[in-house]
């Protein structure tokens, strides 16, 4: 059955960055009025799919009328439409957040008019890798997000950038061309690139070569979703770039690479035999990101360890393989896409208040401007899993999810979980007391130069009261996140409903291969 | 509770508005609260669903103990806000938001022991935490008010989270999280044992219990009227109150009592003696708590009728006289500005009220008769009458709160000798009132113990009472308890009147190493070893980072290889033996450009790699990929030497040879096992490929290119993607080159003809008459003379529109033979190219006077809207509809929507090179003209 809405969050987009680069940098008011509409529209496209998928099971479209395999099939179930209701919303706010700083900098993120275009393209490839049935599909879904994202991380060109942007893209082209050999391995393999026929197909192969493809893929979704070892270039390249696009990149980019890592172990390779490595690697990744957040003095850089640290939290739920254990790690994912990217643009207001992410340089700011203190500590207790808020009921998930599992692994996990949490606390801790309480007298009174920015240009960095956009999106989206709390019951037993789902693997299949 | 949130809400707002007095109205909130509860009395249960999947319910239940824990905690509640309106001025600096979060905390204190549900306990624990958190750090511009809030939240969390654990494999393992169904019938096995045990660490740690006491002291930082709520009546007693609520249960449990009793023994003693040695008055009572609430654990954790009984009353004497006592202190505090008892002189006449008040607090804390304390203490001591070593311990215990309470009167009151009286301005009503309320509550709590006496034995008839257990009252006759009450008052106040020998044996045993140094310790190695652990993974070298990722991918996919050796299936090394000449072509070519110093050099050898894979597919009957990679790589190569020039001709040699050497050895091993994974993979195949269906589908489709069909319209999705990719790619280009400067269309006319000129070289001057009246290209004028050459202007003069019409027809012929949007593209920028290279910048943009980002920004406009227009028409996005129209001059037209849709991919890979042309080419010409440098022309 062919969903007319499927295609149209990857579609409008693309359309609307089209006609954006066509018109050139022209009526610019008209142009960011599209932008908004265009994602506004995608968040109501994507409210009526969770709506769909939950009623009506998985919702496709196959583009050109060519059945899978010949064509490419896209799918959204539960899972899908799920996460891109959560991320259209964080996108949504984003870009009002973003157009909001634009027009207080005069543009200071928009030279050339190709924040915005990149910035839709992102979108639309986002929207792309939750929707496709077709690996390589899911392929060209990355490509597009990862383009636009290079595009997006060295905008400006500023040294600092085009070092980050370095680092950023080559693993991400390394990483992309792990998933490409991955693709082609699978194709020679199989004969089939369509996911459900993989997962039919699959099943028939010798053990070792479905081991070594699914290795495969999952060093390349690894390598996406920040998974220690293979996470070490996330926090050297996310904090140089400005913060709604840091902002947009943690909340969004890995669990693009989380997503896929769902959606290819338990359609492709149900009942896996590599639980053990999973939780290692998450249990290493919560360590080894906290252990680094603990260490850094820089608001940025510290949330971009924590980052890390939580993927650890949804590779947890993800190796443990059980209904429970997915549930929460699907529910981890929407709570945890909203809060590190409402994380990531308090601290841009916090930047533009202060002068600086350093806590170095911050003090006494819960007295400065209580707002911003309500803004931060909001979303940072909720980030440290402090209850009721969703961070608490994503961490209760996955701990139950652990306690039933019961194996020694499983229980060490859930220590490791406890106490990443506590570090977590301790390091959000850090910067309250030091950023927002503490020394008032170190940041500078609104409207006094701090410094002036090395390299091109030579912007003088002003310290100034944030425009109400950027603060209200801010607000709207710490609404948002609380809100997970007062809709947990049904939010809960979606995710559920999701995990089973993905274990059952029939609906999705038949869905694409009736 | 909701009342409490809402409130909390308003306090912030009341408070800027009527400054502190706004407090007295806020009280109203949990006096009534109180008054409800009183009134309600009986037990009532309210269930409302919230997370249903988790089993987590807001379940509130009323009985006994949480009556008592309510009227304690919102009882004080008000008192304590009461007197908030005396101690703060209306000035205060974050007054408004320590109103809210007070009540709050009231609010989350309330639902903790309302709550009937083990995760929404937790819930409300937190809670606490949180607001206790910010609370002690209200003096926030002073470090340590910064660093005692944090060791209070790091402690009591962790002991927290270690709870939620337990609190989980209690639950489960009961399959119910309800706290009165799991005390009716409780769990047992080996999960819940260890549950019970992290729920311990919980309680222990919120009660501030040995070894987690020191982040009480430590949170006196916070102004007194906190320390008087949270850490003497109502935060502190929550893990006090959990043991309560669960020892019914679990007490039986082994180690359960074995670990209330033995560290509650602990605090009680360790407490009581660090209490002695203080000098601030409110540190003095800190430790008093510390011991105080030891001496609780003991007595609810235990889990006979007796202790039950005692426990729950000796709880509400202390919360009694321990409020009173801090409001006390911070009425002192308040009128001299100091705690320091050193400095303290003869307030007894300076503020009699306050000091009848005290006095009597502090008789009550040390059990003088007729008060509560004197009460609850004869009820503690008659319920181990049968454990003589718990007996003994808890009667040392006592002594020492007899002689710190003794050294509290005469810190706070004495006239000391040598010491001027200590000038005090006295309390108004506001700060006295609800010390003198607390003080006649203390006596009555003594006066008519048989009152309460029923309600409290609600709570403690979850046990079987013993034969010969007592109810509590003032007088139970000549009794075991009587004599050691007695014995405890004297053995104390020796110890008082000794104290100078006393504090010099404390300072001979005052150990080195206490929880507090430990903590700080513990702390400090994990920010080390952060740092250290951050260090060794965070090297900030993009090198170090791709061999993580290599060595990954050896280590998983790869010994998932080897383990499947030895592989079966056979080899076939070639189709064509040309194969083999390409294939080695291209590794000769792969291993050259690794070798080359030269930068140029490099990108040629990379170039040949690319070619031979072109060839590689022309070898393997795919001409058409074949066309396409070759125009790819001509671009490439293009563009690469145009970027070339802002660089320096060599590599920069940084590498030491040993890393030349490892990566290497990952370059060769990665190489071995993508082969080997090729291999494999390849010889599992056992169903037909998806392809084979593809010269059906074409066919159908209208088309004999497969490889076009499939771009066009089987795949469009895919290269809808990819077209978006090619856009946004030469985007970022034009942006990180042109960066703030906006793109402007060079106009011939403004050139200084010196484009490419040679700095240094003296262009030399064609006379006026040898100019040519029509040159062939016109931008070429603009070039410096020296640079032009004929033989390319009429090259790219001639060749430029042939190759624009043989772009088009591989356009339009795509669908049946090699060509399609792609490669047409390719070659109509390959035009392009050429008059770039031919005449400069002003050449391309006469060529195609375009704006940047224009040509694909319509290209993917046109891909789109065939997207939407198949969506539109049949319901299917890039459904292909055929056009057929009869014109008159051309007669049938057969066009279907796939060629729309190449020529938009068509307009997107033009526009990709123009602006890549424009970027790397004319950009870069102007930056270097501007910086005076010599240019390299390709």
């Amino acid at each position: 059955m062919n969903n007319v809405l499927v295609p149209l969050p990857v579609v409008l987009p693309l359309l609307a960055a089209g006609v954006r680069l066509a018109l050139g940098p022209r009526i610019t008011r008209v142009q960011r009025g599209i932008s908004v509409a265009v994602l506004l529209s995608i968040v109501v496209i994507a409210a009526v799919l969770v709506y769909q998928t939950d009623r009506y099971g998985p919702q496709t479209m196959d583009p050109g009328g060519w059945p899978a395999p010949i064509g490419v099939m896209l799918v959204v179930d539960r899972l899908s439409a799920l996460i891109l209701l959560v991320s259209s919303v964080i996108v949504l706010a984003v870009i009002v957040y973003a157009i909001g700083q634009g027009a207080a900098d005069n543009d200071e993120v928009t030279p050339l008019a190709i924040f915005h275009p990149a910035y839709l393209i992102l979108v639309a490839g986002v929207a792309d890798t939750f929707m496709a049935g077709d690996l390589f599909n899911l392929y060209v879904g990355f490509e597009i997000l990862l383009t636009a994202s290079y595009v997006l991380i060295t905008i400006g060109g500023t040294g600092a950038r085009v070092r980050a942007g370095m680092t950023y893209i080559v693993v991400s082209l390394l990483s992309s061309v792990v998933f490409l050999l991955a693709i082609g391995l699978c194709y020679a393999a199989t004969g089939t690139l369509t996911m459900a026929q993989l997962a039919v197909r699959l099943d028939a192969l010798p053990d070792d070569v479905r081991l070594v493809l699914q290795l495969a893929l999952l060093v390349g979704f690894g390598i996406k979703a920040a998974v220690f070892p293979l996470s070490a270039w996330l926090p050297d390249s996310y904090p140089t770039t400005p913060a709604p696009i840091t902002a947009l990149f943690a909340g969004l980019l890995t669990k693009v690479g989380v997503y896929a890592m769902i959606r290819t172990q338990t359609l492709l390779f149900p009942g896996s035999n590599l639980t053990t490595l999973l939780l290692v690697a998450a249990a290493l990744t919560m360590l080894v990101g906290i252990l680094g957040a603990v260490a850094q003095t820089d608001i940025k850089r510290l949330l971009s360890f924590t980052l890390v640290s939580h993927i650890g939290f949804m590779v947890f739920g993800i190796g443990l393989a059980s209904r429970a254990g997915l549930a929460g790690a699907i529910f981890y994912v929407a709570h945890h896409i909203t809060v590190q990217t409402t994380l990531f643009l308090v601290t841009g207001l916090v930047e533009r208040r202060g002068g600086s992410t350093s806590i170095e340089r911050l003090g006494g700011l819960a007295r400065l401007s209580p707002l911003l203190a309500v803004l931060f500590f909001i979303p940072a207790m909720n980030l440290a899993g402090i209850p009721p808020l969703s961070g608490f009921l994503g961490k209760l998930g996955l701990l139950r999810a652990g306690v039933e599992a019961g194996t020694p692994l499983a229980y060490t996990l859930v220590g490791v979980s406890v106490l990443t949490s506590l570090l977590t606390l301790y390091a959000v801790c850090w910067v309250w007391n030091r950023a927002f309480w503490g020394d008032r007298s170190k940041v500078p009174e609104p409207g006094q130069i701090i410094r002036t920015r090395e390299g091109l240009g030579g912007t003088a960095i002003v310290a100034a009261a944030y425009p109400g956009s950027m603060a209200g999106t801010t607000l709207a989206l710490v609404g948002f996140a609380t809100a997970f709390t007062v809709v947990a019951g049904p939010l809960v037993t979606y995710t559920d409903r999701a995990a089973a789902e993905l274990l059952e693997r029939t609906p999705y299949v038949t869905a694409v291969l009736p | 509770m909701l009342a409490h949130f809402v409130a909390a809400v308003v306090a912030p707002v009341a408070v800027r508005r009527l400054g502190a007095r706004a407090f007295w109205l806020i009280a109203a909130v949990p006096a009534a609260v109180t008054g409800w509860a009183v009134v309600t009395r009986g037990s009532r249960t309210e269930v409302f669903s919230w997370v249903p999947g988790y089993q987590l319910d807001l379940a509130f239940r009323m009985d006994a103990l949480a009556l008592l824990m309510v009227v304690v905690v919102a009882g004080v509640g008000a008192l304590v806000l009461v007197y908030c309106g005396g101690y703060f001025n209306s000035g205060d600096v974050g007054l408004p938001g320590f109103a809210g979060m007070f009540v709050a905390f009231a609010g989350a204190m309330l639902g903790l022991v309302l709550a009937d549900d083990l995760v929404l306990l937790y819930v409300f624990w937190e809670l606490t935490t949180v607001f206790s958190y910010l609370l002690i750090g209200f003096h926030a511009e002073e470090r340590n008010s910064r660093r005692a809030a944090m060791t209070a939240i790091v402690v009591t969390t962790f002991g927290g989270l270690a709870m939620l654990v337990g609190l989980i494999m209690i639950g489960l393992a009961a399959g119910t999280f309800r706290i009165s169904e799991i005390i009716a019938r409780p769990p047992s096995g080996a999960t819940v044992t260890a549950g019970l045990v992290l729920v311990l660490v919980g309680a222990l740690s919120k009660s501030a219990l040995i070894p987690f006491h020191f982040w009480l002291p430590g949170a006196m930082a916070a102004p007194t009227p906190v320390s008087a709520y949270l850490h003497a009546a109502a935060m502190v007693k929550a893990g006090v109150y959990l043991v309560a609520r669960l020892s019914p249960a679990f007490a039986d449990v082994s180690p359960w009592r074995t670990i209330t009793v033995v560290f509650g023994l602990a605090t009680m003693i360790i407490g009581g003696w660090r209490a002695m040695r203080q000098y601030d008055l409110k540190l003095l009572l800190a430790f008093g708590t510390v011991s105080q609430l030891g001496f609780l654990v003991v007595m609810v954790g235990v889990g006979t009728w007796a202790a039950a009984l005692a426990g729950v009353y000796t709880l509400l004497t202390h919360a009694a006289f321990k409020a009173a006592s801090f409001m006390v202190v911070g009425i002192i505090d308040h009128g001299t500005g100091t705690r320091d008892l050193r400095k303290l002189s003869g307030l007894r006449s300076a503020a009699p009220v306050t000091c009848v008040c005290g006095v009597i607090a502090a008789a009550s804390m040390a059990g003088l008769p007729p008060l509560g304390g004197f009460v609850s203490k004869e009820a503690d001591f008659a319920a181990f009458t049968d454990d003589p070593v718990v007996l003994a311990v808890l009667v040392l215990g006592s002594i020492l709160t007899v002689a710190y309470s003794a050294r509290f009167v005469w810190g706070a009151f004495a006239v000391k000798p040598g010491r001027e009286p200590t000038v005090m301005h006295g309390p108004g009503v506001s700060l006295s009132a609800p010390v003198v309320v607390l003080t006649v509550a203390t006596v009555l709590l003594g006066l008519a113990a048989p009152v309460f006496d029923p309600i409290v034995a609600r709570y403690a008839n979850a046990y079987p009472p013993g034969p010969d257990d007592e109810h509590l009252a003032l007088w139970h006759g000549f009794t075991l308890p009587l004599g050691l009450s007695a014995l405890v008052l004297l053995a104390g106040a020796a110890l008082f009147v000794a104290r100078g020998a006393v504090s010099r044996v404390q300072a001979v045993l005052h150990p080195h190493l206490d929880a507090e140094r430990t903590y700080r310790l513990i702390m400090h190695g994990l920010d080390r070893a952060a740092d250290q652990a951050t260090r060794f993974t965070q090297r900030g070298s993009l090198p170090v980072y791709l061999r993580f990722i290599l060595f990954a991918l050896l280590m998983m996919p790869g010994s998932a290889l080897l383990a499947g050796l030895p592989w079966g299936g056979a080899v076939r090394l070639w189709d064509v033996p040309a194969e083999a000449v390409v294939a080695g072509l291209i590794c000769v070519a792969a291993l050259a450009t690794v070798n080359q110093t030269w930068r140029l050099a490099a990108v040629m050898c990379a170039g040949v790699t690319g070619v031979g894979t072109a060839t590689m597919f022309v070898l393997h009957g795919a001409p058409d990929l074949g066309l396409t990679q070759f125009l790819t790589e001509t671009v490439t190569l293009v563009a690469f030497v145009l970027v070339l020039r802002r660089l320096p001709p060599k590599f920069v040699e940084r590498q030491v040879e040993g890393i030349r050497r490892l990566n290497a050895v990952f370059a060769a091993a990665v190489g071995l096992l993508v082969a080997g994974m090729a291999y494999v993979a390849v010889n599992a195949r056992t169903a037909p490929p998806a392809s084979a269906g593809y010269p059906e589908a074409a066919i159908e489709a209208g088309g004999h290119n497969i490889v076009n069909i499939g771009l066009v319209d089987l795949r469009a999705w895919d290269t809808m993607g990819e077209s978006s990719v090619l856009l946004i790619a030469a985007a970022g280009v034009i942006g990180l080159i042109y960066l703030r400067r906006t793109p402007t269309m060079p106009r011939a006319g403004e050139s200084s003809g010196e484009v490419w000129a040679r700095p240094g070289v003296p262009s030399f001057e064609e006379p006026e008459a040898a100019r040519p009246a029509a040159t062939w290209l016109r931008g070429s004028e603009t070039l410096s003379a020296e640079r032009r050459s004929i033989v390319f202007e009429v090259t790219a003069w001639t060749v430029f529109h042939p190759m624009l019409v043989l772009s088009l027809f591989l356009l339009f012929s795509g669908h049946g033979t090699p060509g399609g949007g792609f490669a047409a593209g390719l070659v109509a920028g390959l035009a392009l190219t050429m008059r770039y290279l031919a005449g400069g910048r002003y050449e391309l943009a006469d060529a195609l006077p375009l704006g940047p980002g224009v040509c694909q920004g319509a290209g993917l406009t046109v891909i789109t809207v065939t997207g939407l227009t198949g969506l539109l028409i049949s319901g299917e996005v890039f459904r292909e509809t055929v056009l057929d129209w009869r014109l008159p001059v051309l007669g049938e037209i057969h066009f279907p929507t796939s060629t729309i849709f190449d020529i938009g991919v068509y307009l997107v890979v033009i526009g990709v090179v123009l602006d890549f042309l424009r970027a790397m080419g004319g950009e870069l010409d102007r930056q270097v003209e501007e910086e005076g440098e010599e240019v390299i022309t390709a």
